[in-house]
């Protein structure tokens, strides 16, 4: 370029002087002096001959740059049309090259839309680096865990945010739902909040006006409430006019103040409605120990993370001594604030995504190893035509120029239809249940903001997905264009392509392409391999109930019906209620049987307490005692759901209020509690139910999971009729599919209970399988990518082995014609094919081996290192790329010996 | 009288309509066909070159004159005709007009 350059100026001033020149001759020949010639010659050139030198360097400087670009530029478009013609005469080529890409390009930015969304992208809110989520830290009591994540309790809240100076702003939320008692009951998710919450975020009103700051001081003042957006236009088509307007919750009036601004749910994700938590009672505010509401806060500008963090430590230790424990521990209570941002997925979740984020590069890897390989099986092929253009000038620059074009091409087309897999992807990723398959739980203390239903492919992940393919054309481009050099020209021209050490060490850049594939694709196939073990591990963990044709749904009786204890109420109208409850949806034709618990199995969120021994003598210290998990039934819940009775007895309509008090318990609670004892007979204190006086074990029940994934807990059940409970879930037994008796359960209980709605109505079935909802998205999309991973594997071996073969045909002729056995032909090209996939296997199974820790944490009842699962994988494997050589090698077998040689 | 902007060009193409030329043909065939009316120096008309070279007008080349001297041969591109049978037709109708306009006679004349 320089050079190029450094000539054209001076040919310019050359050029000029040759002008000088020609005047002078011309002048000579018409009979002018020399001297006089020379200084006319010099008064036409207009300037001074220094000036003209310099005007002429800057016009060519200007002429160079502009051709050189001009050149550049058509080389570019030649090349395009050359790489265009070449793509199109090899449509099958072009077609497989192109699929593969989409499927690695579009895969990829799917889920990286996903841990977009959920992991990395800014919560949506203004300055969200400053939002902090702040937990108290519970220190252990006893046998009670040390808790780092503990909700706060309203008075400690306040007492927190007196105290503090480095929070702008800070407030309250807490995840419920209300029962809607407007023309139909309905029951709806909504969070009770403190005023302060929107303008914590930075949350604005699309309508009317945020709870007003007095309201956290005044309790008594009438009760609002603030829409979510989405509810207001299901609900209220979007009328502004509803501002100011009563809605009735539990038969209560709200005045609805404000319509919160688009898309906003509330922290926990669902919220349809924002109430005040001033309108909670006082007798459930003023409760220190009831640690419900979880605290979000605004950090000051001028306050650094580390500020904060120090600060709410020692706030949470002040705060501890304001309200202390009666439970003696070791150390104080204290607090910890942490990045909003980080507790939005649980730490589960994120893992999850990130293995399936670490597969679908892969798979993306391969993919790229595959396309580098078809294209320099091109290379091969076109050797005579690459060695004609070096012949004819072409340079190595422009060669390598020639093939990167034509990658870059060819990802652009990838890249352009896995922008289409990309979209279908994602839509398919946003109906997955967002609830279940992958927002925080509520269990784990997370937020669930930004639940997964938000996924959608944007500017973002369009970048992302036109980077990929730039470098994916880069990588896969650069392959062949390197593999092109240090040929011999001669050799080329001379055209045959005859096995020769030349063409078998061309072929060795293919090998080792074949060898990663098989790697890569091992790795997937083992980590896919663990997590389908797993799911099948926790589809053969027997639930401890008979889920099929059983239906469960939710019931809110109004609180109006439980005793009022102030004034002395001994006596329960519930029992009464459950009763009739239950035998009006027994009465409905089709049930089998009808009963009511208050917790439905494998969906968590159960209750516990600490029991007490009453033989056993007295602990002094209560927080020594066990834990259990405390279940509320009626008589025939054992019966309906298929628990078996082991000992003993169940509960009869006799066990009432009045009779004495009774409790059956689980195996598990049998053998924990009374490992060389029979329970039946004994008697048993516990923190809840109206059972802290005591009560007989008089049965023993099949244990029952209530979170799928985790070993049975004691449990001990009381009976509806006997001790007071208002929450309820109802389980109807029918012949044929549960769910066609929903409308007259609904029927049933709107007569009973007029103001309490039916919801949440699920088969067990559909509960048990959304139990596993995560691990089945896991293993699912991961089973997804490690085959797409082996099939491209699988291509890339049978590509290979079939250009080896096509390669060896003289050879393999000669052999053939000098009496070679078919069945040698035959085990020297598989032998080949399988020793790269061995190596390549083994290879895998080292790198399969240290990724196996990653997934270690998403596994169930599996280890990292399950000997069967990585056994299996690698017969597959093996197997599969067994078959991809035995058709290259049946049709070496096939050669004709007299063609193979005559071809030549 | 100077030259009107833009009409340099359209000659040097006009120069070369006939066939390769090199600098100071192209020169002296302009001059000699003005009878030395235009104003137009050497180093104008190097630069004109250059320019053109630059649009793709004309190609250049390096060749030994009848005299055996090195000088630089010009060449019309296929984009240099097409320009000047345009741009020289719009040009001659625009002389034309200005030439109506200004060799008007008066009414009364």
């Amino acid at each position: 370029m320089r050079r190029r350059r450094a000539r054209a100026l001076a040919e310019a001033v050359a050029e000029l002087d040759a002008v000088v020149e020609g005047r002078v001759e011309y002048l000579l020949a018409r009979g002018w002096t020399p001297a006089d010639a020379r200084a006319e010659a010099l008064r036409r050139l207009g300037m001074p001959l220094e000036n003209a030198r310099y005007e002429l360097y800057q016009s060519v400087r200007r002429r160079e740059r502009t051709m050189q670009l001009r050149e550049l530029l058509n080389d570019a478009w030649d090349d395009t049309r050359y790489a265009i013609r070449g793509l199109t005469r090899r449509p099958g080529f072009t077609a497989v090259a192109v699929l593969t890409l989409a499927v690695g390009i579009g895969a990829t930015t799917a889920i990286f839309s996903a841990v977009d969304t959920i992991v990395w992208r800014p919560l949506p809110f203004p300055e969200p680096e400053r939002l902090m989520k702040v937990s108290l830290i519970a220190p252990q009591r006893g046998r009670m865990a040390r808790n780092d994540n503990m909700p706060f309790s309203y008075l400690k809240y306040l007492a927190f945010r007196d105290a503090q100076t480095v929070f702008e702003r800070l407030a309250l939320f807490s995840p419920t739902s209300f029962n809607v008692t407007e023309d139909n009951t309905e029951r709806i998710s909504g969070e009770h909040v403190s005023a302060a919450y929107f303008a914590t975020l930075g949350v604005t009103m699309a309508r009317g006006s945020a709870f007003a700051p007095e309201e956290d001081a005044h309790p008594d003042a009438p009760k609002q409430v603030i829409l979510a957006d989405g509810y207001w236009k299901r609900h209220y088509g979007g009328d502004p006019k509803v501002v100011g307007r009563n809605i009735s919750f539990d038969c209560n009036p709200y005045q609805i103040v404000g319509i919160a601004a688009q898309g906003f749910r509330g922290l926990s994700g669902g919220a349809d409605v924002f109430v005040p938590i001033t309108t909670l009672s006082a007798h459930t505010l003023s409760f220190a120990q009831s640690h419900n509401y979880s605290l979000v806060a605004r950090r000051k500008g001028a306050v650094s993370r580390e500020q904060a963090a120090a600060a709410v430590q020692s706030l949470g230790v002040h705060v501890g001594e304001v309200y202390p424990d009666r439970a003696p521990a070791a150390e104080p209570w204290s607090a910890i604030a942490r990045q909003l941002d980080e507790t939005r997925a649980a730490p589960l979740v994120k893992r999850a995504l990130f293995v399936l984020m670490a597969a679908v590069a892969l798979v993306l890897v391969i993919a790229c190893v595959n396309i580098a390989n078809l294209l320099i099986g091109r290379a091969e092929l076109r050797r005579r035509e690459v060695a004609l253009r070096v012949a004819l000038g072409a340079g190595r620059g422009r060669l390598a120029r020639l093939f990167l074009t034509e990658s870059l091409l060819l990802a652009l087309a990838g890249g352009a239809a896995g922008v289409l897999v990309a979209w279908g992807g994602v839509t398919l990723l946003s109906r997955i249940d967002p609830g279940n398959a992958l927002r925080a739980s509520a269990r784990a203390g997370m937020i669930g903001a930004v639940g997964f239903s938000s996924i959608h492919l944007d500017g973002v992940a369009l970048g992302f997905a036109l980077a990929l393919t730039a470098l994916a054309g880069l990588g896969f481009g650069l392959t062949p264009s390197l593999h092109a050099r240090g040929r011999s020209l001669p050799g080329a021209l001379r055209g045959g392509l005859r096995a020769t050490d030349a063409g078998s060490r061309r072929l060795s850049g293919r090998r080792v392409l074949i060898v990663t594939e098989v790697a890569l694709a091992l790795v997937l196939l083992a980590g896919s391999g663990l997590m389908t073990r797993s799911l099948l591990k926790l589809l053969e963990v027997d639930p401890g109930f008979n889920a099929s044709g059983v239906m469960a749904f939710r019931i809110a009786v109004p609180a109006s019906l439980t005793r009022d204890r102030g004034a002395g109420d001994t006596r329960s109208a519930l029992p009464e209620v459950y009763a009739t409850l239950v035998e009006r949806i027994r009465a409905i034709p089709g049930v089998t049987a009808a009963a009511f618990a208050d917790c439905v199995p494998v969906s968590g969120g159960c209750n516990g307490t600490r029991i007490e021994f009453l033989d056993r003598p007295k602990v002094s210290d209560p927080s020594q005692l066990p834990g259990v998990g405390v279940h509320w039934v009626t008589p025939d819940w054992f019966a309906a759901m298929g628990v078996p009775l082991l000992r003993g007895r169940r509960f009869t309509d006799a066990d009432r209020q009045g009779a004495p008090n009774v409790v059956v318990v689980s195996e598990r609670a049998a053998k924990d509690f009374w490992p060389d004892e029979d329970p039946i007979g004994k008697r048993v204190a516990l923190g809840q139910g109206d059972l802290e006086g005591g009560a007989e074990v008089i049965g023993v029940v099949g244990n029952v999971r209530a979170v799928i994934d985790e070993a049975a807990k004691p449990e001990v059940y009381l009976s509806y009729y006997q001790s007071e409970q208002p929450a309820a879930a109802g389980f109807v037994r029918t012949s044929n599919d549960p769910l066609l008796a929903l409308g007259p359960v609904r029927q049933a209980v709107h007569e009973v209970l007029p103001a309490a709605p039916v919801f949440d109505p699920q088969r067990m079935s559909a509960r048990l399988t959304a139990s596993m909802a995560r691990p089945r998205f896991a293993a699912g999309l991961l089973a997804l990518f490690a085959a797409i991973a082996l099939g491209l594997a699988v291509m890339g071996i049978y590509g290979v082995m079939s250009f080896a073969v096509s390669q060896r045909t003289h050879e393999i002729g000669i052999r053939m014609a000098l009496g070679a056995d078919r069945s040698v032909v035959l085990r020297s090209v598989l032998g080949e094919g399988i020793s790269l996939a061995l190596l390549g296997v083994l290879i895998g199974l080292a790198g399969a081996l240290a990724a196996a820790r990653g997934v270690r944490a998403l596994l169930f009842n599996v280890g990292p290192f399950d000997p069967v699962t990585y056994a299996g994988m690698v017969a597959v494997l093996t197997a599969a790329a067994i078959a991809a050589c035995w058709f290259p090698a049946r049709r070496a077998t096939r050669v004709d010996p007299m063609d193979a040689i005559r071809a030549e | 009288m100077p030259l009107l902007k833009g009409t340099l060009d359209l000659l040097v193409l006009k120069a070369l309509s006939w066939g390769p030329r090199h600098s100071f043909e192209i020169i002296s065939w302009i001059e000699s066909r003005s009878e030395g009316r235009l104003e137009i120096t050497d180093a104008a008309i190097l630069q004109a070159f250059h320019r053109m070279e630059e649009r793709d007008l004309i190609t250049a080349e390096w060749a030994r004159t009848s005299n055996d001297r090195r000088a630089r041969y010009y060449r019309l591109t296929a984009a240099g005709r097409a320009g000047l049978r345009a741009d020289g037709d719009a040009l001659l109708d625009h002389i034309h007009a200005l030439r109506r306009v200004l060799t008007a006679r008066t009414s009364a004349g």
